[in-house]
């Protein structure tokens, strides 16, 4: 009963983990840019669904869209304007320059909304049913169908619209796809503004579950990474699944280890990953 | 001979800060010399080797902890503690060094990432570490002394650059930065040269973590693995010019003076203006102050445009 | 740089909500600067708001009613205070900085026993002597340190009342849950606390630590649920116990017959944030608004409360008390002493012996006070002291479950 308990919390914040994770593996796999900044996206995607809710009423599944248009907007912009000047450099400037983003953004964050601490709060947070003994707490799981919902989204997207093919073909052969009339600079900024507008819903969501501080945004990049590589970059499906898999080894091990005892579990899996997995030939140094 | 001629004599000057008996800066003066020596040490690596390292905060910590727990459990004096903390790191870099070596670009320097994370959580759980609370130092008056230290610790790493520069050592380490495989096929064994520099890397990092320890008193798990400190160290060693002996320096000064000038008068903003500062640094100087320089001598500002218009999509 | 830090100060002070307060200061003498790096913003702030505003209460009324005489001569108080954004590394570099770049006269401290702890060692460095109220785990004080003395009751002692009280409730407490986070405050606790259950029979059936940083019950809170104690303690700060509350009360784990919290329950915006969910909710103070502690400067308890809230918009609680304790201590230890030798106002506080609207303040010779802990409840929004070693008023005992509270 208790591991059946577990087992369902860590699978609702595991999808919701996921979710989190899918803008990073898209911008990864499609621009090859380790975006150290991810974090800050779904940080402020979290502000934004918090000011709306609590400035302007608007329910916070509601605010979700619009909190991912500004987070869109404002990845289109980052990638157009400014990191489309350096993807040709080495890699480790990519990582610079998005960490140097990362940095800007939090301390901008921080100055103008404080380090306080804001959940999103609506008034059903507390509604939870008793399905099988075991409780189900209703908030949770809106925002693990919402993610999945997103997945589904940016899957039919990818594969059955135009811009998913040309994303895809980008992805594959930069060279070959401007050949077939891909613009890179438009399609690259197009592609990261998905990605942060991934982050910015999953930011509203984890501030349903949890807290929005400016400072949330290291410790989900890093969660981000380690559900990257396990999910791999391919399929949105995989990285939730990716995701659902760390939300339930978190919540095991929580139990079963120690609650102090994550974090290490978390970052040792992603170590471990890395070195164990067969050198995968994507664009590697 | 000139050029001896000026270096001792910016030892000299530097030596002889604390005469001045300022506070403050003294303060500022160790943190900048500690801050030199960690963008040194990454220079090993990541300059000469081209292996971004993102996780010298996992031998950092390391030195601060191996540091920590000698003189707060175990009673031993301060240099015990540093030689501690440096076994703990040089253990470390050639434990680790052997799988995350074999790993390229992105995926190493996540996997550094990975592992000074890894062990920031793993010791907040040990208890002769002080778990998540850390632990406090035996307090000492000593400002001056461990400037003077600080400093020495600076020149031996700088020292070690320098040879590695004009050694064989050195030509197999850039060889592999410029292109590993060829390296392996000319017979190198790029393996034991890697594991040597972030060994070499390890040391001197760990050494700056257990006097920085010392200092400050404190401990704690967050401090120690702080992420930032890695890019700080990076943004440094490549502000002032990777693969070179004094760019990293530079860089460190420089970078150190204007971020403690910020912190202390307008905090926050501190931050934020650093961060904006390696932004426009990655953008316009890729390759450092000390090829800005140069660049600049050869084809005036353009040498900034140049650099974007190389780099762009 | 000293009429930069005046300038500074004067703008900090100035800043600092204040509807017309009686005894605004007149234009400063001579000075003696406390200076303190607080939370001012990030997850501690609510709290370490609450010093901010003590200090900042303490001193203006000290300075309204003529200040105080130093061998002779009369000085006014000044505060500098830094933000250190909950952030102990920052918070050890302002220390740094507030004594050899600001030149403050005195310290005060931050909140929070992690906090106070590192940053203590900072005064106890440069041997300037710090009176805080915000670090209450004993560890603080066992280091032999001269220069720290804290107003805050130790931590191990926190829940001392609580598990008295519950051996003499009907129906008696049986078993209880204890969850603690992993900094030094709630690590003491947990000692202590678990110490005081088996002196007094009571079964510890769940015991954890949860990481500080990242605060997720939900795997505790079903363990919690699991095992079904007669109570559950929480050990933590604001934000963690308010995050415990409500996913508590997400997952439905009722608080078995009681709920106890370190933290949370005198302050009244935690109150407001968590609404019905606060009723029945225990919680601990060593200090009620009562017309017996009387004051040199602000009458008794009682009146302090009513200015303070008129001027600051809020009921202070006990962190706001012992913020005007620490800088009362000043006032007399400076006094008696006769000078501003840091020496000898050492010394003199370390002999402090006056009464205020805190408590009674006498510093053992770890430089900690120890006063007794009073259990509190919510009872219809408001709080009401139950518990000190007799019961003062009769508790709502069993807690209702989740669902029975609207």
């Amino acid at each position: 009963m208790l591991l059946a308990q577990i087992l369902l919390n860590g699978l609702l914040l595991g999808g919701l983990y996921g979710l989190m994770a899918l803008g990073m593996a898209l911008v990864w796999g499609v621009l090859n840019i380790v975006n150290l900044a991810h974090g800050a996206f779904v940080m402020l995607g979290g502000y934004c669904v918090y000011f709306l809710f609590a400035g302007l009423g608007v329910d916070p599944f509601a605010a979700l869209p619009a909190a991912m248009l500004a987070m869109f907007a404002l990845g289109y912009l980052l990638q157009r304007y400014v990191l489309n000047l350096i993807i040709r450099s080495a890699q480790l400037n990519t990582l610079l320059i998005t960490f140097g983003l990362d940095v800007v953004l939090t301390y901008l964050a921080q100055l103008a909304f404080t380090a306080d601490f804001r959940t999103i709060n609506p008034s059903y947070a507390g509604a939870n049913l008793t399905v099988f003994g075991l409780t189900l707490p209703l908030l949770r799981l809106a925002a693990f169908v919402a993610a999945l919902l997103l997945a589904s989204l940016l899957w039919i997207v990818l594969q059955r619209t135009r811009l998913g093919r040309a994303i895809r073909a980008t992805a594959q052969n930069l060279t070959a796809a401007r050949l077939y009339g891909v613009d890179p600079a438009r399609l690259y900024a197009v592609t990261f503004g998905l990605g942060a507008a991934l982050a910015g819903a999953a930011g509203g969501l984890y501030g349903m579950v949890s807290q929005v501080t400016p400072y949330i945004g290291a410790t989900l990049t890093a969660k981000s990474f380690v559900i990257a590589i396990m999910g791999g970059l391919e399929n949105p499906f995989g990285i939730v699944l990716g995701g659902i898999v760390i939300g339930i080894i978190e919540a095991l091990a929580a139990i079963y280890i120690g609650p102090t005892f994550t974090d290490a579990i978390s970052f040792g899996l992603l170590v471990v990953i890395l070195v164990a997995r067969p050198t995968r030939s994507l664009r590697s140094a | 001979m000139l050029r001896a001629a000026i270096l001792a004599l910016c030892v000299l000057a530097l030596a002889g800060v604390p005469l001045l008996g300022d506070e403050v800066l003294i303060q500022y003066g160790i943190d900048a010399l500690l801050f030199a020596t960690l963008a040194q040490a990454w220079n090993i690596l990541g300059g000469f080797t081209g292996y971004v390292s993102f996780g010298n905060s996992s031998f950092y910590g390391l030195g601060v902890y191996g540091t920590a727990i000698a003189m707060a459990q175990l009673h031993w004096p301060f240099g015990v503690g540093l030689a501690v903390g440096a076994a703990l790191a040089v253990g470390c870099a050639v434990l680790f060094g052997i799988p995350i070596l074999r790993l390229r670009g992105h995926y190493f320097a996540i996997a550094t990432l990975g592992l000074s994370a890894t062990l920031a959580a793993i010791i907040a759980n040990i208890d002769i570490a002080g778990k998540n609370i850390g632990l406090i130092l035996p307090l000492t008056r000593a400002d001056a002394a461990f400037y003077e230290e600080a400093l020495l610790l600076l020149i031996a790493a700088t020292a070690t650059v320098a040879w590695i520069a004009k050694s064989r050592f050195g030509a197999a380490l850039l060889a592999i930065r410029e292109d590993e495989d060829a390296a392996l096929v000319m017979g190198i064994n790029t393996t034991r040269y890697k594991i040597a520099a972030l060994t070499l890397s390890a040391f001197f990092t760990a050494i700056a973590g257990g006097i920085h320890a010392y200092w400050i008193t404190f401990v704690d798990p967050g401090g120690a693995f702080d992420l930032t400190l890695n890019v700080r160290m990076v943004i440094m060693a490549m502000f002032g010019g990777p693969g070179t002996v004094f760019g990293p320096l530079l860089g460190a000064f420089i970078l150190s003076a204007v971020y403690d000038v910020l912190a202390s008068s307008i905090s926050t903003a501190a931050a934020l203006l650093f961060g904006l500062v390696i932004v426009l640094a990655v953008i316009f100087m890729p390759r450092g102050l000390w090829d800005l320089a140069g660049g600049f001598r050869r084809s005036g500002a353009r040498y900034l445009l140049q650099n974007i218009r190389a780099h762009r999509l | 740089m000293r009429r930069l830090s005046a300038a500074v100060a004067a703008v900090i002070v100035a800043a600092f909500p204040g509807v017309a307060w009686p005894d605004a200061p007149a234009a400063a003498a001579k000075t003696v600067t406390l200076g303190a790096s607080l939370q001012l913003t990030g997850p501690d702030a609510n709290l370490a708001r609450y010093f901010r505003d003590g200090y900042q209460a303490a001193i203006d009324r000290i300075n309204g009613q003529g200040g105080i005489t130093i061998g002779g001569e009369n000085y006014r108080f000044a505060l500098k205070l830094l933000d250190n954004q909950s952030n102990i590394n920052l918070g050890v570099q302002q220390y740094t900085q507030l004594i050899t770049r600001d030149k403050v006269d005195f310290l005060l401290g931050p909140y929070s026993s992690n906090h106070t702890l590192d940053e203590s060692s900072i005064a106890e460095k440069y041997r300037v002597p710090m009176v805080q109220g915000g670090g209450a785990a004993r560890q603080i004080f066992d280091r032999g340190y001269r220069y720290i003395f804290g107003t805050a009751p130790p931590a191990e002692n926190y829940f001392g009342s609580t598990v008295e009280m519950m051996t003499k409730l009907e129906p008696r407490v049986h078993t209880l849950a204890l969850l603690t986070a992993d900094d030094a405050f709630d690590v003491a606790v947990r000692i202590g606390t678990k110490a005081l259950a088996k002196q007094s029979g009571v079964n510890v059936v769940v015991d954890q630590v949860y990481p500080e940083n990242d605060p997720n019950f939900t795997s505790l809170l079903a363990l919690v649920k699991s095992k079904s104690p007669d109570a559950i303690l929480l050990g933590g700060h604001e934000t963690e116990a308010l995050n415990f509350v409500r996913e508590a009360k997400a997952l439905n784990v009722n608080p078995g017959d009681m709920m106890a919290l370190t933290v949370g329950v005198p302050s009244a915006d935690f109150r407001a944030a968590l609404g019905k969910d606060a009723e029945s909710m225990f919680g601990m103070t060593p200090w009620v608004a009562s017309p017996v502690a009387r004051d040199r400067w602000f009458g008794d308890a009682q009146q302090f409360a009513q200015l303070f809230a008129r001027r600051f918009g809020y009921e202070p609680d006990y962190h706001v008390a012992s913020a005007v304790a620490d800088v009362e201590t000043f006032a007399y230890a400076l006094e008696a002493a006769g000078s501003l030798d840091r020496e000898q106002v050492r010394d003199a506080i370390a002999k402090s012996d006056f009464e205020c609207i805190y408590a009674p303040i006498r510093y053992q010779a770890n430089g900690q006070i120890d006063i007794p802990q009073i259990v509190i409840q919510v009872q219809d929004g408001k709080i009401v002291p139950i518990y000190t070693d007799h019961f003062l008023n009769k508790p709502r005992y069993p807690a209702p479950g989740w669902g029975k509270r609207n």
